[in-house]
């Protein structure tokens, strides 16, 4: 099966700084999940933010194709209506906007582009009931403006609940553990596990190896200043987590 | 005392206007008294520290003289998008006169008297009086002098001791011209001990006249009125509202004021709390575009112990829209006990967009609780793309964070569902889009 996401010898630095990446290649295919690890500073963020087209990054040189189309030359809510999903290391808090009604505009504007209907207030409620329980998300959540208030946990669980409601085809999930305890973790992996499907790519970028104790990956890769310094299957973290980041990166 | 040049072609038109039929010798000659005052006074000048951020010029390359020939009745379908969608007992004044066709006062509680104020001239001139300010024949606020030169009717409302009126009291202004002509009219809101009322004032029209209102608020012991306004007139219009209100011991105003039309527009409010626990409440915003220019003044006087107030306001300009908040807050001595805030916000969508914001603190007395602030800021960008990276393009996204923004203030005056949902409406009309040529 042809790949979903092909990134190309991707070079790139924050705008005006210097270089960050230094030629990444990497293919997800459907049903693929790829954990990308790290040490802080060997460009996962950077990479992660590329990918969501978050505004401040140059890319300098090398492709990335999702889908057979240039991902790089599409804004990022063109990507999100593509198919493409980014969960927040740091959700963004919005005072005054009403979680379900962003929602639900957010899942009309990917609806519309896939030549579906669009769901009123009601129909959404009932969409989505099934995906807040598996997320052990309270009704009310989504009555409050948009992680505004919310805990450390609410926060990551509401950002698997939105990937659960838009249903992408690649999801980019950025450090999706980071301040959760053990029983947050939990539940925002079987969230993540559950939507494993034979049709959906996944990239999860991680500092910490416990993650991939709970979402198993596929494919395990190895960042370090900026280029992947070693490529293997889930067992290259179990390694890692022996043997440390400083290892690789010398024998890189 | 000599008349400026130009209020020269006011004094004119004074000699020929014709004032309300059968209104008393005292009408007539505080019009007269009035009409001297603005005489010698002139318009506001930007020399005044109050009118220093407003470009009056709009209002004073030529003179707006009052309409000859006010109030026609218009259909029903000219008011629709200003209706509450619940019933309501409504007056409508259709260029400064009120339109009986269009107004609905059947069923008013006994102890409520609700009508024009050409009606309480001849009638109630007790009513009337009270729409009357001493500051009119002698004080510095001219267009308030103007209006009472000139006004030619509008609304009184005067609620007895001890009624509390569910249903909301409607007041629409609805003006239509081809030319730059004026109306004026004098409105007074009664409250008597321990009453409660919910007024929802709208102000929509078309074309470059001018809209000059002067309102009296009395609210009596324990009194609590809500009052909602919404300026929605056309992008060609004037709009100058004066709001003058006493509240006495316990008694409550809480206000909303939503500016969201006219090319040059002026809310100065000035509110009195005489009592003691008298306190007052204003949220409001200011939407704005293209080139129109608004001022929200809110003047808040207390002048006795333990009085409160709490003003939020929030401004939003986009093109080379100008905003001005002039909020004065004063502490009487002996206002013990006062619990004064003020916060003005305000969301600049464009580099060109401008806002003057003044928030003052004025306090003779020892031990009270003040604050007041303002803020100026562009969107939050770390928002937007949070917003956009589920898949909402940009204007859905920034419209989202504007309405945001703004509506913040009607959740907090908590109007009830009804009036809520109506000042949402209104301010969604105003997101989706440049409308009247905004």
């Amino acid at each position: 099966m042809s790949n979903l996401l092909e990134i190309q010898d991707l070079h790139a630095k924050l705008t005006g700084g210097r270089e960050i990446l230094k030629g990444i290649t990497l293919n997800v295919a459907p049903g693929e999940v790829h954990a990308i690890m790290g040490p802080n500073g060997a460009g996962k963020s950077t990479l992660s933010s590329i990918l969501a087209g978050k505004p401040g990054y140059e890319v300098t040189g090398g492709t990335v194709t999702y889908q057979g189309r240039d991902l790089l030359g599409l804004d990022a809510d063109e990507r999100a209506r593509e198919g493409v999903f980014f969960a927040f290391q740091y959700p963004v808090e919005i005072p005054g906007v009403n979680n379900m009604y962003f929602l639900r505009a957010s899942l009309n504007a990917v609806r519309r582009q896939r030549g579906e209907s669009e769901l009123d207030a009601a129909q959404f409620l009932k969409s989505v009931k099934e995906k807040l329980k598996f997320l052990e998300i309270k009704d009310d959540l989504l009555q409050r403006a948009v992680n505004v208030g919310f805990s450390g946990g609410e926060k990551k669980r509401n950002e698997i609940f939105q990937m659960a409601v838009l249903e992408p085809k690649l999801a980019i999930l950025d450090e999706i553990d980071s301040g959760l305890d053990i029983d947050a973790l939990r539940v925002v992996s079987n969230g993540v596990n559950r939507l494993r499907d034979p049709n959906r790519g996944m990239l999860i970028i991680t500092h910490y190896q416990r993650l991939l104790d709970y979402i198993e990956p596929d494919f395990v890769h190895v960042l370090s200043d900026g280029k992947i310094v070693a490529s293997g299957d889930k067992s290259l973290a179990t390694e890692l987590e022996k043997t440390g980041y400083a290892n690789l990166s010398s024998a890189a | 005392m000599a008349t400026t040049e130009e209020a020269a072609p006011f004094v004119q038109a004074f000699r020929l206007a014709q004032g309300i039929q059968g209104e008393s010798a005292l009408v007539t000659a505080r019009r007269d008294a009035a009409m001297q005052n603005f005489a010698a006074l002139g318009f506001p000048g930007r020399k005044q520290e109050a009118w220093r951020f407003t470009d009056l010029r709009p209002l004073t390359a030529t003179p707006i003289l009052p309409d000859s020939a006010p109030g026609i009745d218009l259909d029903e379908t000219f008011i629709a998008p200003a209706r509450l969608s619940v019933s309501s007992f409504r007056i409508v004044l259709v260029k400064g006169c009120v339109a009986p066709k269009l107004s609905c006062m059947t069923g008013l509680p006994d102890g409520v008297w609700m009508g024009s104020t050409a009606e309480a001239a001849q009638t109630r001139p007790d009513l009337l009086e009270t729409a009357f300010d001493a500051s009119d024949n002698a004080g510095a606020q001219p267009l308030a002098s103007l209006n009472a030169a000139f006004f030619a009717d509008g609304f009184i409302v005067a609620i007895g001791a001890g009624i509390v009126l569910e249903t909301p009291i409607e007041i629409i202004h609805v003006t239509r011209s081809d030319s730059a002509v004026s109306w004026h009219t004098r409105n007074a809101i009664i409250l008597g001990a321990g009453s409660q009322a919910t007024v929802v004032e709208s102000a929509i029209g078309s074309g470059p006249g001018w809209t000059n209102i002067v309102t009296s608020v009395d609210i009596g012991e324990g009194g609590k009125l809500r009052h909602a306004k919404v300026q929605n007139e056309s992008i060609e219009a004037i709009h100058t509202a004066l709001i003058r209100a006493t509240v006495a011991r316990s008694g409550r105003y809480e206000i909303f004021n939503l500016t969201l039309g006219a090319r040059l527009s002026r809310q100065d409010m000035h509110i009195a709390l005489a009592g003691e626990s008298a306190s007052f409440a204003l949220n409001g915003a200011y939407l704005l575009r293209g080139t129109q220019e608004a001022t929200i003044a809110p003047f808040v006087d207390h002048q006795a112990f333990g009085c409160k107030t709490n003003e939020v306001v929030k401004g939003v300009m986009d093109d080379r829209a100008h905003g001005v908040f002039l909020g004065m807050m004063a502490v009487r001595p002996g206002a013990d006990q006062t619990n004064a805030h003020q916060l003005n916000r305000n969301l600049l969508l464009s580099r060109e967009a401008r806002v003057d914001t003044k928030p003052e603190l004025e306090i003779f007395a020892d031990d009270v609780k003040c604050s007041h602030g303002a803020t100026v800021g562009s969107l939050d960008e770390a928002a937007l793309f949070y917003l956009r990276s589920r898949g909402l393009d940009e204007e859905t996204a920034r419209h989202m964070l504007v309405e945001a923004f703004a509506a913040e203030v009607i959740d907090t005056a908590d109007l009830g569902d009804a009036i809520s949902s109506y000042l949402r409406r209104q301010l969604q009309a105003w997101l989706d889009g440049p409308k009247n040529g905004i």
